[in-house]
Formats: structure tokens, sequence, C-alpha cells
């Protein structure tokens, strides 16, 4: 077995830490008045065992270790056409995440923002009530509509959420990404009957689901039915996708909600990949050869934390361990299937963001898109610096993000070399420390059933809950600091506002009125539309829904064609499929 | 040394937003401080919520929303309590509320809102001081 160190230089080395310790910093710590070094140092001796091509391998290969694709900088040649304002020329390729007030409100903000030269597919944000498959005039939606993201009701919002994509940029020539879970099925079926009516090839179609139901239990809380109801609806959308949109990806798996809800970072790693798990075998267990769709699986960031040392581990790790889960356990035979697709690109998560002093937060985001591009992505600087200021971001936070990033990998030449870091005695033994963790959460996972069985009994709801309460009593005894928060506030401090010169992007006036307006429009559409062809089209859904084996989403498209409202669909699976009721998880 | 009775709050999340770390870490902080906490999970419209504490009677509601309609939220949860002659218990609230909107909650007999970066010996303090406790 060809290791890096022999076992004469190995202990040689153990017999000089040995010395050290007693000698050199024993003095430093003496002259501290401390008997515990702050500082760690990692020798070859932590990592005795280090095999190259089982550890780290090359970049694009298994296990992955050194990055997801051979090479993977979009945009490294010469920059033409100057300069790009207002991220014509970013570096990722999903649009920015956004939506507000009605689709009539969201599609004047994307026509703007097409004005201001931002190309591709639109990365629609929904509101709550569309969320959890209420109607806008559901009392429950009271004070919500519009407010996280666009209302969606009926096909109707569709038809003018997607005005602006027509000609060049039409559905069949641009991507979009939709943050939607529990009732997915919903809009993707909006999407085909939009498609369709747009007289497209159904095969071009592009674009990515969020359709993470299991993390919803866990961390997000935007479910409707119970976990295992739900997972058929996720088993029928993929085989949707698999037989007739070949280009769309079904899933988009997260890590990060859990991480900003409390996840620890080894929670998060394993509670994503469990959840991943089950999806995989949802497909294999609907017969589908697994090779024919992991490669569509796509991975929303893992999320992270400001000790960026441990991240970058973490995300190393996580792409071994991917790996190794479809490779081992599903067999899949591709390369393609091996590699864990994920926006990486900044690893130290939105939790982090202070309300204090904002513009620190670009700092932070600019650590963590540094962090990032060593642990192999593409840097970005996310989130804007005002994100905890409100919903929406300004303009001006949007244009520094994306310049932070830029900076990061035109600049700084952060992209220039692949995992960087790989063979580093720390970096190297703390990925395998991670990994062993997180495994073991896994294997304790999937004891209890897997993560249907562990979100059922709350363990993993308790899981997070514990940690965030941990970290919160940190942070009150000055174990945690943050900056501007728990320390260095006091009054010698100057609080430093951001500067919002250009108007705030999203119509607050807009907004305020979104309400009224989108349940106006849906009662017009409820009067307009053929109200018995919609009645016998829920009646269909209804009946796919009570019978397993069939699939749902066909039946859902000719609802929804009809102009059947996500709340009278989604009511109608209440009744068959049953609704979650949050267990007590404390 | 008086047997003080021991606080009871009601932490409640109204409304449709499922982001409740906050609203457990408070609880599960609250009961670290002594004081007997119940969360009640996500999606409680404000009737709810009023139901809650007239059958529980608690010293002290807590609100946490941060999908934007607090203003709306919180200020119905206001208005519940007082129709069902609960009007005396301190509502507090937290979340993601921007500054400008602490004043409207704050006339609406919100008492306190407590923001992102709040610690829970803080809101604790507030709620004895309140209490006279």
């Amino acid at each position: 077995m060809s290791k890096n160190f022999n076992q004469d230089s190995l202990k040689d080395i153990k017999r000089r830490r040995e010395e050290w310790e007693k000698g050199t910093l024993k003095q430093a710590l003496d002259r501290f008045k401390i008997t515990k070094s702050p500082n760690e140092f990692y020798t070859p001796f932590d990592i005795a065992d280090f095999d190259f091509a089982d550890k780290v391998g090359f970049p694009g290969e298994y296990p992955f270790t050194a990055g997801a694709y051979a090479s993977s900088v979009p945009g490294s040649g010469p920059v033409t056409g100057g300069y790009h304002i207002g991220g014509g020329g970013g570096l990722v390729r999903a649009g920015r995440y956004s939506g507000y007030g009605t689709a009539e409100d969201t599609r004047d903000y994307y026509t703007r923002e097409i004005a201001r030269g931002r190309k591709g597919g639109p990365n629609v944000a929904f509101d709550l009530p569309t969320q959890v498959g209420l109607d806008s005039d559901d009392p429950q939606a009271k004070g919500e509509v519009g407010r996280t993201g666009v209302a969606f009701d009926t096909l109707a919002d569709f038809e003018v959420l997607y005005e602006p994509f027509k000609g060049d940029t039409d559905l069949d020539k641009i991507a979009s990404n939709w943050t939607i879970n529990a009732p997915t099925i919903v809009i993707l079926a909006a999407y085909v009957a939009l498609a369709e009516q747009r007289g497209l090839d159904l095969t071009k179609l592009k674009g990515t689901l969020q359709n993470d139901i299991l993390k919803e239990y866990i961390a997000r809380g935007t479910y409707i039915f119970p976990p295992k109801p739900s997972l058929r609806l996720f088993r029928d959308c993929l085989v949707y996708c698999n037989e007739k949109l070949p280009s769309l990806n079904p899933i988009s798996i997260s890590g990060y909600h859990m991480r900003e809800a409390g996840a620890s970072r080894v929670q998060a790693l394993a509670f994503t990949l469990s959840n991943a798990i089950s999806y995989v075998q949802v497909g294999v267990d609907a017969g589908l050869d697994v090779d024919s769709f992991i490669g569509r699986f796509t991975f929303n960031t893992l999320g992270g934390s400001m000790e960026v040392l441990k991240e970058i581990c973490a995300r190393r790790a996580s792409r071994r361990m991917w790996a190794k889960i479809v490779k081992e356990k599903f067999h899949a035979k591709n390369q393609k299937s091996w590699t864990l697709r994920e926006a990486g690109g900044f690893i130290t998560g939105a939790w982090n963001c202070t309300t204090q002093r904002p513009m620190n937060n670009l700092t932070r985001a600019v650590i963590g898109g540094f962090s990032g591009a060593l642990a192999g992505y593409i840097p970005s600087a996310e989130p804007p610096y005002d994100e905890p200021l409100g919903l929406g971001w300004s303009i001006e936070a949007q244009q520094l993000a994306e310049d932070a990033a830029k900076i990061l990998h035109y600049e700084a030449k952060l992209t220039e070399v692949q995992d960087p870091l790989a063979g580093s005695y720390y970096f190297e033994a703390t990925t395998d420390q991670i990994e062993k963790e997180a495994w073991e959460l896994i294997n304790k996972v999937e004891a209890m059933g897997g993560s249907v069985g562990a979100i059922d009994n709350g363990f993993m709801q308790r899981a997070l809950a514990e940690s965030a309460h941990e970290y919160q009593k940190k942070l009150e005894k000055g174990e945690e600091i943050v900056v501007g928060v728990n320390a260095f506030n006091g009054p010698q401090e100057i609080e430093v506002l951001p500067n919002r010169a250009i108007p705030y992007p999203y119509d607050a006036g807009k907004r305020a009125k979104a309400e009224e307006i989108q349940v106006a429009k849906l009662n017009g559409i409820r009067k307009k539309r053929d109200n018995r062809l919609v009645k016998k089209t829920l009646q269909a859904v209804e009946e796919a829904a009570a019978d397993e084996k069939v699939n749902i989403l066909p039946a859902t498209i000719e609802a929804v064609k009809a102009y059947a409202s996500i709340g009278e669909i989604c009511n109608v699976l209440r009744k068959t499929l049953g609704e979650y009721s949050a267990f007590g998880s404390i | 040394m008086n047997a003080k009775k021991r606080i009871k709050v009601i932490i409640a999340k109204p409304g449709l937003d499922g982001h409740d770390r906050g609203a457990k870490v408070v609880t599960m902080g609250l009961r670290d401080e002594g004081m007997e906490v119940i969360y009640t999970g996500l999606r409680q419209t404000p009737e709810m919520i009023a139901k809650a504490t007239v059958e529980e009677q608690p010293d002290v509601v807590g609100l946490s929303c941060l999908s934007g309609a607090h203003n709306y939220l919180f200020t119905e949860v206001v208005e519940q309590l007082k129709a069902k002659g609960m009007g005396d218990v301190i509502v507090i609230g937290g979340g993601n509320i921007p500054k400008e909107d602490v004043p409207y909650l704050t006339e609406h007999g919100v008492s306190a809102v407590f923001a992102g970066g709040s610690s829970v010996k803080d809101i604790a303090n507030f709620i004895r001081g309140k209490l006279n406790a």
C-alpha cells in the first residue's frame, strides 16, 4: 500500500510533536498564563493513512473530492462588452431569486431587469399561500398574499408572469427555477400547460423545481400533506419528467434551510444526504434506471457558517459521500450520476447576516465566496448585504454582491487552481473527520427507517432545535462572538447604515395592494371559466390521487388547463392524501 | 421569601411563515429562565392564538413572523385578545421586522419588538420588568 509517509518518519514526527508541546508551545502558553492553546496544528501524523487516489482523485472523477467537474469555470475567457451593469455578465447561470405582489407586478419587475441586461429565465419566488397550496382568498392567506414572492392562483397568473419571455427567450430557450415544494405538481402542470398553449416542444423545457419536501418538515415549514403521500407526489413528478421533460431538473435538494434553522454542520450534511437517499429510492422503487434520473438531481447549496475552514472540509466530504452513495449503494454506472451538482459558491450562510451594521454582511459574504472558491465552486458573495433588513434586496447590494464574486474570480484568480487545499494535513484530516461523523448520523437515520422515519418520530426536528438552542446559549455567554451583535457593540462603535440611493426594486405600494387585486382577479376567473369542466377535472384528480399506482400529473395538467386554482386542487388532494400536522417537537 | 407564581408564556407563529428557529430558541431559552412556555407550532390564525390564550391564561404572548405579514397579523392578534377580554396579556413580537414598522406595532398594542440579535436574557428581563416579577 503506497502511503505518503513511511513509519519511521511518522514516529519521528510524533516524537518531535511531543517535544514541541512540552517545550516551545508550553513556554508560549506559560507566557500568556493559559494551559490550552487556542490554536491547532496538524502534521503528517494526522493523515497517516492518506492515499491520494482514494481520498482526493482528479477533479470531475470519483470520488470528486477535488471538484464536481474537471473544469468548471464559465466565462474565464476575456470579458467582452465592457461594463455589465446589473449582472448581465454574472458568473452563475440561474437568475436571481425574485418575485412579489401579483403576476403583473413581477412581470413588470422582470421586464425592467431584462431591459437592464439580465439574461436567462426567472428564478421564481412564490408567496406563502402558494407554497402551502392556498388560494389568495383563503382566510388563512390574509396578510400574506404577494409578500415573500409572487402570488399564484391559476394558469392565468403564469400566462402573465411569462409574458416577458417570448421569441428569443421563449420557454424552450430559457431555464426557470421555481422555489416550490409541497404543491410542486400544480406549478409543473401550469408550466407544461403554458408551453403547450404556446405550441412548444416539451422535451426542450429546461428548469429546476425545488421539490425537496422532506426538508420542509425538518426546517422550512411549507408542507401540506404527510411525508409518505408527499413522496408519492415526488415520484409522480420524477416519472413524468423522466418521460416527458428530459431536460428539466426534477429536484433541488437543500441543506441550507436546515443550517439556517439551526442544524450543525454534520447534521445538515447527514440529513441532506439522508433525504437525497430517500428520493433516489423513490425513483428506484418506481422502476426507473438509476442512471436515467440521478444525473438531473441537483443540490441547492448545503449551507454553511462563518467557520469557513471546517465548511470547506464539509463540502469536500459532501462530494465524496454522495459519489459513494450513488456508486456503491445505488450502483449507478455513469460518472455524471456520481456528481454532486450544487450551486455552492458561498458557504457562510444567510443566518450569519446581521441587522446591526449591515454593511458587515458584505465582508461576511466575501469570506463565504472566497472560501467557496477554495472549496471547489464558482465564487458567489451571497446574500446581498441587506438581506436581513427586509424582503427583497436593493439593487446596490445586488451589484456589490456580483462585483465581489467577479473580483474573487477575475482579480484574485481564486479559481485558477482546483482544490488548492488538497493534501493539507489539516484539510484532509478534518474532511475525514466530518465524513465519519456524518456517516454515523446517516446510519442512525437509516435505522429509524430513513428520513421519513426520522421526521415522523421528530428526531430531525428536535436535533435542529437543540443545536439552535445550544448556539444561542453560547452567544449569550460570549462563547460565540458575532461582531456588532453580542460584542463590539459599545458606545465607542458607530452604526453604519447602507445608503440606498437607487429606488427599492419592489414597489411597496403595489405590494400593499396586491392582495386585494389578486383576490378580485381570482373571483373574475371563477366567474369566467367553465365551472362544469373544473368540477370534472378536479374529480379526475381526486380519482387519480386515490389510486396510489396512478400518476397524478396528467389529471392535474387537465385541471390546471381548465383554470382550476391551486387551492382547489390541493383541497382535493388534502381530502385523499391527508394533511400533515406538525409534531410537537419541543 | 414569597413563593412567586411561575411566569407563563405562549410563543406562537401567526400566519403561514415556516421559519421557527427563533420561536423555538426563545421557547427553550425562557424555559431555562424558569418560565413555563408553550410553543403553538406553525400556521396559527389569530383566532387560534386568542383561543389558546383564553385556555392557557398566560402572562405573555410572544409572536414570531418572518414573512413580512407582521403588521396585519400581530395587530389582529391584539384585537382578538381584546375581543375575548384578554387585553391585559402582554404581547411581544419578533422576527424579521423592519425598524420602520416598530412604531406602528407598539402603537397598536405590541409591548416590544425583539429583532434578530436580541438575547433571550433581554426578553426575560423585559417580561419580568413588565410583570414586576
